[in-house]
């Protein structure tokens, strides 16, 4: 009974505590929010950092036309459709001859693309630079994405999914004559479904939130993504802070992400859970 | 069949008109399009302000099409011009960028020299003479003209002038007057400040600083372009008295400040009584304050002594594109250095304008009449040194920062400090000597 | 018959085939950078100097300038203490917000939502709002500690001693939500059976999660450890808007200063020696890393 009461009492303790750091960890969107409303003739000051004397939608229509958020919308989405499609391709095929196949030297190349892996794109972006250079890929949404187009952690991720498929049902499709690809199509890629769209989604997160990379290889608002747009707004030049611009600013480029997520969130976190990744 | 046939044709038709459209560019030699690359960060007003003298001037010259390109602040555009070029990309034909960017754009053989633009303007040696002595600084070197002035600023201080009156203050007139009405003007609820005296941005210091350097009688730069005098007892002294109001004083927040965006807000609401800033802010400041706000250059260490700075962009032109861009480009400037405009433009940005000729209109006479305070930040012209230009800046410029931000910060002596950047700065500009 | 061999040869060459695309990718922007940052490290060539601008054999000369460099050292130091500061504490976190989360309870799903919702926030966006949290005066970080009794300077991000506090502040934040995922998933992996014997055998939580939970995840750790390592080396993206390295560089890191190097001070020879460094380090953990994995399966 005791023993009872003290799980109820340790369950009651946890609640309290989630709840606490639940909100403590949501304060900085809620004050986002909250203060992107609020007039940008009330500056804020000691003490008065939340509601002005009035809500107002203003600060989102003047950041709206302060910066080209529709082309860059346009730009960040295009990007990221792009590199996801390609690496869905490239992570698949490889991850399906490193699963199926053997072959000389697979062991040797599947560590060579690990690699990738331990050196991050990041780090050689003074290199990189130069490569994009000669290609003549400057200022283009290419420039920005081709670095990626070949994924170790995904191949790497979906990999491990496909070595889950049942041995005999590939035997199976092997012996009704499936093609590689129907093989794949149909075998091998159904059940490492969760693992597919955990990796998509960090692939979309990951680029949708670049921001050094594209910002050394575009210049142009053509081919310059959100993340590089909000920064205008927070170099604030000669005028003062204007911070309930600045927070619509930052919710603009944040929304639709986090509206999509909130829509996905019980699928996306479930995918994570099912992928794989122990 | 006839569906077919029909389109077929259309078919035939579209192609055609693509195919024209595609030549007609070619067969026409005039149109020309030039990009300037503009450092406004938030600032829509100017970037507003500036679409429409775009469309101004192309109404003016209808071949001619510009695109600006609002990028960042003045790092950020000298950087994307930087990697633009070295990604093998086409530059810009114009940017608005620091006017103490000459040295590394001349030596990276990024812009080109005005020399010949100006000698084949009938009018173009009296263009020079009407731009305000202390702009021009930065536009020489190597005995060529490499920039026009166009959003100049100067270092100011801004102060809330009912408050003075109500303490029965006067403005400072000297390092120790100014330290004492800060003090005086700090109010505090038991150990938190609720006002302070002043507020002294250091988050990028060097210009801010100079103005306290050159009111004790020593600049931090020397004429010649590779000549730095960080660790002169008088530069010295002027760090310490950055130190010595917060330290001495109470009337500033101790360390590095890095308030430059909050700085004017804060003046506007009440928090602070004086703020050290742009030029650039006065019209925000004046939009924003529901006080009297007073300008005034720095007070200097001796009492009745003024001083401040120049600062802000000029406009390059770029090497290394078409002889027609370059063209249009040198009109663009011309246009936008006419006195009307560049008076219009300081009445609407904040900014000063650039020729003498643009305070002679009528229009800035009008508006000077209603805000004295334009007349006022006029003066800091008068008690400017020069800017911190040396070759190799973003070296130097960093080592300065790093020392000057070590002994705000209270980590090194003022002395050691400077002694120690002088050393650091010598080794980098040893190349140049 | 024919058919047969053709097909059998064409099989042959599949697997290559298929790997080809990711190969070649890697190839060009992991393996051929990689190279090209060492030999040109072996360069000085700096851009903004008319003189430097053609490249000129120097040996190890830009060596032996970053490692007598004392902002090389600095910065190094910075680095580590970011890395020590943020890692570790980000990962226990995420582990804990795992174990808070996986319960079954009523609208967890929105906890779940409050620590992970900064994942999908790119650095910047955070590193902006957190901009306003650390100002001095009104900023909300400030006024919170204050009511809780610190005295301390307030001007977080111009403090030498706080600035490099600040962005890792902003860094576990950010982070701690992103890693609790893989525990999560790693959790709901967990055969249950396992903790219904030693709830019944009146185990203590602690001793569960010390004896049964953090064993068993531990690959997930390791797993975590490693991305949390190499995303500590990669991200700075919040040091750009929040500090741009400062004061006197107390919050630049190692890529940042590589950064300022080569895009700002278009110093081509430094700013590759620091590559070719920044490379070695990264191998050296990673590796380190798999090894220590690798000597755990063989244990298990």
């Amino acid at each position: 009974m005791s023993n009872k009461l003290r799980i109820r009492a340790g369950q009651l303790g946890a609640n309290f505590l989630t709840l606490g750091l639940s909100l403590l960890w949501l304060t900085p969107v809620f004050w986002t929010l909250i203060a992107s409303l609020r007039p940008a003739d009330d500056p804020l000051g000691r003490g008065n950092v939340w509601f002005g004397y009035t809500l107002t939608l203003a600060n989102y229509w003047r950041a709206w036309s302060m910066a080209p958020f529709g082309e860059y919308y346009l730009n960040t989405i295009s990007l990221v459709l792009m590199i996801l499609g390609v690496q869905l391709v490239t992570v698949t095929i490889a991850a399906f001859a490193f699963t199926h196949y053997q072959f000389t030297g697979k062991k040797a190349l599947f560590f060579f693309i690990l690699l990738q892996m331990m050196i991050p794109t990041s780090a050689l972006l003074a290199p990189n630079f130069s490569t994009i250079s000669k290609l003549g890929l400057f200022d283009t949404l290419l420039a920005i994405g081709i670095p990626y187009f070949g994924s170790a952690f995904g191949t790497f991720l979906l990999r491990q999914a496909f070595l889950e498929v049942p041995r005999d049902l590939v035997d199976a499709g092997t012996i009704d004559g499936c093609s590689w690809w129907q093989l794949l199509w149909h075998i091998y890629l159904p059940p490492s479904f969760p693992t597919l769209i955990a990796f998509g989604l960090s692939s979309v997160i990951w680029h949708w939130n670049e921001f050094l990379w594209p910002l050394i290889v575009t210049n142009s608002t053509s081919s310059r993504p959100l993340t590089t747009g909000l920064v205008r707004f927070t170099q604030l030049g000669e005028i003062g802070a204007q911070w309930s611009l600045l927070t619509a600013a930052t919710l603009l480029v944040v929304g639709p992400l986090f509206i999509i997520f909130l829509i996905f969130q019980r699928r996306f976190i479930q995918s994570f859970v099912h992928s794989g990744l122990k | 069949m006839t569906l077919r046939k029909l389109s077929a044709l259309a078919l035939l038709v579209l192609l055609l008109t693509g195919m024209l459209a595609a030549c007609a560019p070619k067969e026409e030699t005039g149109p020309v399009t030039i990009q300037i690359y503009y450092p406004v960060a938030v600032d829509a007003p100017i970037a507003a302000l500036f679409n429409g003298y775009i469309e101004k001037f192309q109404e003016e010259n209808p071949n001619i099409t510009v695109e600006a390109v609002y990028s960042g602040g003045y790092g950020d555009v000298k950087t994307a011009i930087q990697t633009t070029v070295d990604g093998g990309g086409e530059p810009p034909a114009l940017a608005v960028m620091l006017a103490t960017d000459l040295y590394d754009l001349v030596n990276a053989g990024y812009i080109r020299s005005l020399d010949d633009y100006i000698a084949a303007d009938e009018d173009g040696e009296a263009y020079m003479q009407d731009f305000i002595a202390s702009f021009m600084e930065n536009s020489y070197y190597d005995g060529k003209t490499w920039s026009i002035p166009f959003q100049r600023s100067a270092v100011l201080m801004y102060y809330n002038a009912d408050l003075f009156a109500e303490a029965g203050l006067e403005p400072p007139d000297s390092w120790a007057a100014w330290g004492e009405a800060g003090q005086a003007l700090t109010q505090k609820d038991g150990d938190e400040v609720t006002r302070w005296g002043i507020e002294f941005p250091s988050g990028w210091p060097y210009w801010l600083f100079q103005p306290l350097a050159i009111g004790n009688g020593q600049n931090i730069i020397g004429a010649g372009d590779a000549e730095v005098y960080f660790d002169d007892p008088k530069v010295i002294e002027a760090v310490q008295f950055y130190i010595d109001l917060s330290e001495k004083y109470g009337a500033m927040p101790a360390g590095v400040q890095s308030i430059w965006g909050q700085a004017p807000t804060d003046l506007a609401s009440g928090q602070t009584a004086m703020i050290v800033h742009s030029s650039g802010s006065l019209n925000t400041l004046l939009e924003q304050a529901d006080f009297e706000v007073g300008v005034m250059p720095l007070p200097g260490k001796a009492a009745g002594t003024y001083a401040s700075v120049p600062g802000g962009g000029n406009l390059y032109l770029f090497d290394n594109i078409d002889q027609a861009k370059q063209d249009a480009a040198w009109k663009f400037i011309r246009f936008l250095s006419e006195p009307e405009r560049a008076a219009d433009f300081s009445i609407q940005s904040g900014y000063f304008a650039s020729c003498k000729g643009a305070y002679e209109t009528e229009a800035m006479k009008t508006y000077m009449a209603a805000h004295p305070q334009v007349a006022q930040a006029r003066v800091a012209l008068d008690v400017g040194g020069a800017e911190f230009s040396v070759q190799n800046l973003g070296e130097v410029r960093n080592i300065f920062h790093n020392y000057l931000q070590q002994a705000y910060n209270g980590e090194l002596s003022p002395a050691e400090a400077m002694a120690a950047a002088q050393a650091e700065a010598e080794t980098a500009l040893e190349a140049f000597k | 018959m024919e058919k047969e061999t053709a097909r059998s040869k064409r099989d042959r060459y599949l697997p290559y085939l298929l790997v080809l695309p990711t190969l070649a990718f890697v190839l060009l922007f992991t393996v051929w950078p990689t190279l090209s940052a060492f030999y040109r490290s072996f360069f000085q060539q700096r851009l903004n100097i008319a003189k430097f601008r053609t490249p000129t054999f120097i040996g190890l000369g830009n060596y032996a300038n970053i490692f007598s460099d004392p902002h090389f050292h600095r910065v190094l130091a910075n680095t580590l203490r970011y890395i020590i500061g943020t890692v570790p504490i980000s990962i226990l976190l995420g582990f804990f917000f795992a174990m808070l989360v996986n319960r079954k309870v009523r609208n967890i799903g929105l906890a779940r939502l409050a620590f992970f919702h900064t994942t999908i926030l790119p650095m910047v966006s955070a590193a902006t709002v957190w901009m306003f949290f650390f100002t001095p005066g009104y900023g909300l970080f400030n006024t919170v500690l204050a009511a809780l009794g610190y005295a301390g300077p307030q001007n977080w991000t111009g403090s030498p001693d706080l600035a490099l506090l600040a962005v890792m502040i902003v860094a576990i934040w950010k982070n701690a939500g992103y890693y609790m995922i893989f525990y999560l998933a790693g959790l709901q992996n967990l055969p249950t059976p396992l903790y219904e014997a030693a709830g019944l055998d009146g185990a203590n939580w602690w001793q569960a999660i010390w004896h049964l939970t953090l064993p068993l995840l531990r690959r997930t750790t390791l797993f975590i450890t490693t991305i949390a390592f190499i995303d500590a080396f990669r991200t700075i993206d919040h040091i750009f808007v929040l500090t741009s390295g400062g004061p006197s560089e107390a919050s630049t890191v190692l890529l940042y200063y590589l950064w300022q190097k080569r895009f700002e001070q278009l110093d081509i020879g430094f700013s590759s020696a620091l590559t070719v460094i920044l490379i070695l380090v990264l191998l050296v953990f990673t590796i380190t890393n798999f090894r220590v994995s690798e000597k755990g399966e063989e244990d298990v």
